[in-house]
């Protein structure tokens, strides 16, 4: 397209007019959607118990949203990309068991003790990737697999009890006045950094706006050159990665000892936040951002109807209702669009 | 289903007069005439688009027509849904069987009209009756219970036939049943026919494979531009008498033969063969030169065009790109190596439809439109697209509308642009056209034009007639997988095609 056009003067002035996207979701839409709805839920609740919007109410909040949101990270990629991953809950578990296990052994400094969990949770995504992108088995089946593989080889690390005496290295993530940096606890940062990074690497590097055509059509991404398998791999090891880092997060949220239910369901709770932040389960379509908005209203709900002295198994039908809306809303935006 | 007497004149089976269909502006049919005798086969031949499918469509209950009368048996009948010609005893074979591959044979045959007794599926009438209809096509009645998976296409087909005929057919609808057969399997196919036939019943036989009318049909009844041209006595009649009445006396004007700089080929094939499919091809295209591969499908054109872009490997020969072969791996590999494709089914294939124009462009391009390879630059993905929408002349208000709302020409110009961001040195083009309107058509030809005159090599399969002849500067025929003619820019149609039937006769213009 070397030749000159009368676009291209056209489309100099157009920039500055236009919002200059190139992709049809920006900050825009499920996440603004999204945004208002934690906010009237936090004024609603800040109504109904005082206590809500104070730092002893919203702090916790925060901690217990990051490695969901963390975690919800790699699987928005993962989910972008057409695939899942429903193995992350048993990766947590054995990069918590094992990073657990070798801080009571030994005085871990906190740097080995993430690099440790993180190595850990990239192998077992690198399991993953290599079974999803070079199997040809769909990526729910594989991962259902590992799932269970994973969960047998954590048990075996617990090795029927739980790890105990756990040193506070991790104390930087937890809940307590050193997890946090004028208020601000570091665990949420961290996950809010990390999201801006994986949102401007899905919108504006190369590799990133691979998954987005992998995922609205593998085949013809091949056709048009994209190197499909080893992404989708990386997707995977990607994901793994930051589960691993979520791992240290929940060591660093509990107490000293670690019970062999940790990571339990959490997969679910993950694709919960995926889904309710306006990512489509069938691929193509997504963002992180929405994500940790999405883990954010899963977990201002949980804690809401805690403060409001409501019945825990509330949260469950919230959850529900919201998932279900946002799927209806993205398949009522996508009939709109092939209507019009 | 008694075989009926062969009566007077009069005595046919199904007469279709005075057909006419419109598709708001576009006039399918203007005037179809359709006559078939009890227990005869019947050939209904014409060019993609002269009004042959619509017409079946119209006896099968899937389309209503807006004027003309139908008879069978010479009573006036209205086939107002598929349910109704088949209550009329018109069966439809079409050309990809539509079975369920888990489900037996039986339970195929049944679908949807099991036999029941008592509320419950009658298993052993049923199977009972499908051994009937076996013996009848030709397959062993042990099939009756086997998965449909389990059987080859032939024979699935023959499946499908029985289906149709469960419901005693009269006018058996066989749409362009040889497309996926091979040799041996055509003739088992017509050894079945032969038998409906003795049966009484009527085969309606479209196909483009012409010479094999003349083993099968008695009759032709030939459709050209929504009209019916005549029927013929088979015997009357030679393939290329037969061409000839299809494409009629109008010339297509071919606007080939530029001047094609005189340099040694950048693309070559030799003795390139992809399984059965495609044998020992020998091609070669210089730099600004559009060279075509025209067949009827099946004929191995679409497979050539893969392997020289990387989706399916050569089983023998070699591609040479600049006179080094080149063994293009995947289609990632062929682009690193200068080759763009615009693949077919553009829907399928081609386009990411729920993204918009600029992505859609830019996919695949990212590198390129990438600092360090790694960053894209917005700005210039923006101008870039920006610039085929106005190149193109693509009808969209803005790069960010996406693909999926735009008409099927304006999306193939987009996927086409995507192939031309940085330009190929081989183009790669299959069915540029299909599925767009006329004047996106001579758009997107003016536009493989150009790239061509920029000193791209282009290769175009096509099975378009029309567009073979209007594109081409060397038009090469294949027919069952080996190249059979070679034609120079002005060929008639009735040469091409009568080489891609099967016409014994030589006629071939060496280019």
């Amino acid at each position: 397209m070397s030749v000159p056009s009368p676009a291209r003067s056209r489309g100099r002035e157009g920039a500055s007019a236009s919002s200059g996207r190139v992709l049809p979701f920006p900050v825009t839409g499920q996440e603004l959607v999204l945004l208002g709805v934690i906010a009237a839920l936090w004024l609603v609740l800040g109504l109904a118990t005082p206590a809500f919007l104070t730092s002893g109410s919203l702090v916790p909040l925060l901690v217990s949203t990051a490695p969901i949101a963390l975690v919800g990270l790699g699987v928005t990629v993962v989910i972008i990309s057409g695939g899942i991953d429903v193995s992350v809950g048993s990766i947590v578990m054995v990069c918590a068991a094992v990073t657990a296990t070798a801080m009571t052994a030994g005085d871990v400094p906190l740097v080995l003790a993430l690099l440790l969990s993180v190595a850990v949770g990239g192998a077992l995504g690198l399991v993953n990737g290599v079974l999803v992108a070079y199997g040809r088995v769909h990526a729910i089946i594989i991962t259902f697999g590992t799932l269970n593989i994973f969960r047998y080889v954590g048990l075996q690390v617990f090795d029927g009890s739980t790890v105990d005496g756990i040193p506070a290295t991790l104390a930087v993530f937890g809940r307590g006045e050193a997890g946090r940096t004028a208020g601000v606890p570091h665990s949420f940062l961290l996950v809010v950094i990390l999201a801006l990074a994986a949102w401007v690497a899905l919108r504006h590097t190369a590799g990133g706006r691979h998954y987005y055509a992998i995922g609205g059509d593998a085949h013809a991404a091949r056709l048009a050159g994209v190197a499909v398998r080893p992404r989708v791999l990386l997707a995977y090891v990607l994901t793994g990665l930051l589960t691993g880092l979520a791992a240290c997060f929940v060591i660093a949220q509990g107490t000293s000892t670690l019970a062999p239910n940790v990571g339990l369901g959490l997969e679910l709770s993950a694709i919960a936040a995926v889904v309710i932040g306006g990512t489509s389960i069938t691929g193509g379509r997504g963002s992180v951002l929405g994500t940790v908005l999405g883990a954010l209203l899963v977990q201002t709900v949980a804690s809401g109807i805690i403060q409001l002295g409501w019945p825990s198994q509330l949260s469950s039908l919230f959850i529900g209702v919201f998932i279900i809306v946002a799927v209806g809303v993205d398949l009522l935006r996508q009939r709109g669009r092939s209507s019009s | 289903m008694e075989p009926r007497p062969q009566g007077a004149e009069e005595a046919h089976r199904l007469e279709m007069t005075g057909i006419a269909k419109s598709y708001g502006a576009v006039r399918a049919i203007r005037s179809g005439e359709l006559r078939v005798r009890p227990g005869t086969v019947h050939a209904l031949v014409g060019e993609n688009g002269a009004g042959k499918s619509t017409l079946i469509k119209i006896l099968a209950g899937a389309e209503q027509p807006d004027s003309g009368e139908i008879r069978i048996d010479g009573r006036p009948v209205g086939v107002g849904s598929t349910a109704a010609a088949i209550d009329l005893g018109v069966a439809t074979v079409y050309q990809e069987p539509q079975l369920f591959p888990d489900l037996t044979v039986a339970e195929n045959v049944f679908l949807g009209r099991e036999l029941r007794r008592r509320g419950q599926v009658d298993w052993v009438a049923q199977n009972a009756r499908v051994v009937e209809l076996l013996e009848l096509i030709g397959l062993p009645a042990r099939y009756a219970t086997a998965p449909v998976r389990d059987l080859s296409i032939a024979e699935q087909q023959q499946v499908s036939i029985a289906k149709a005929l469960g419901g005693e057919a009269r006018i058996l609808i066989l749409d362009e049943p040889s497309a996926i057969l091979t040799d041996s399997e055509i003739e088992v196919l017509f050894g079945v026919v032969r038998r409906l036939v003795a049966t009484g019943v009527s085969v309606v036989y479209i196909s483009h494979r012409l010479d094999e009318l003349f083993t099968i049909a008695s009759e032709v009844t030939v459709m050209r531009d929504g009209e019916t041209v005549g029927s013929y006595a088979i015997e009357d009649l030679t393939v290329r008498r037969l061409v000839e009445l299809m494409v009629g006396g109008t010339p297509v004007e071919a606007t080939g033969r530029r001047d094609v700089p005189d340099v040694p080929p950048l693309l070559r094939l030799e003795g390139v063969s992809s399984g059965d499919r495609l044998t020992e091809l020998d091609l070669a295209v210089r730099p600004g030169e559009v060279v075509t591969l025209y067949g009827l499908v099946g004929c191995g054109a679409a497979d050539a065009a893969e392997v020289v872009y990387g989706i399916r490997r050569a089983s023998a020969g070699r591609v040479l790109l600049d006179g080094a072969p080149v063994a293009p791996r995947s289609p990632r590999h062929a682009r690193a190596l200068g080759i763009g494709l615009l693949p077919s089914d553009r829907k399928r294939q081609g386009s990411f439809s729920f993204q918009s124009i600029s992505f859609n462009i830019a996919a695949g391009n990212l590198p390129l439109l990438s600092r360090a390879g790694v960053w894209v630059d917005r700005r210039r993905e923006r101008q870039v697209a920006r610039e085929a929408i106005a190149r193109f002349s693509v009808k969209t208000p803005h790069e960010r509308q996406p693909i999926s709302s735009m008409s099927g020409g304006n999306a193939q110009k987009v996927v086409l642009a995507r192939q031309l961001v940085e330009r190929p040195r081989v183009l790669v083009l299959a069915e540029p056209t299909q599925g767009v309107d006329v004047g996106a058509k001579e758009e997107i030809h003016r536009i493989v034009r150009g790239i061509a005159d920029e000193g791209s090599a282009v290769l175009v399969v096509t099975t378009d007639l029309g567009e073979a002849i209007r594109l081409s500067d060397r038009l090469v025929v294949l027919r069952a997988g080996r190249a059979v003619a070679e034609f120079a820019p002005g060929a008639s149609q009735a040469d091409v095609l009568a080489a891609a039937a099967g016409d014994t006769a030589d006629r071939a213009v060496p280019a």
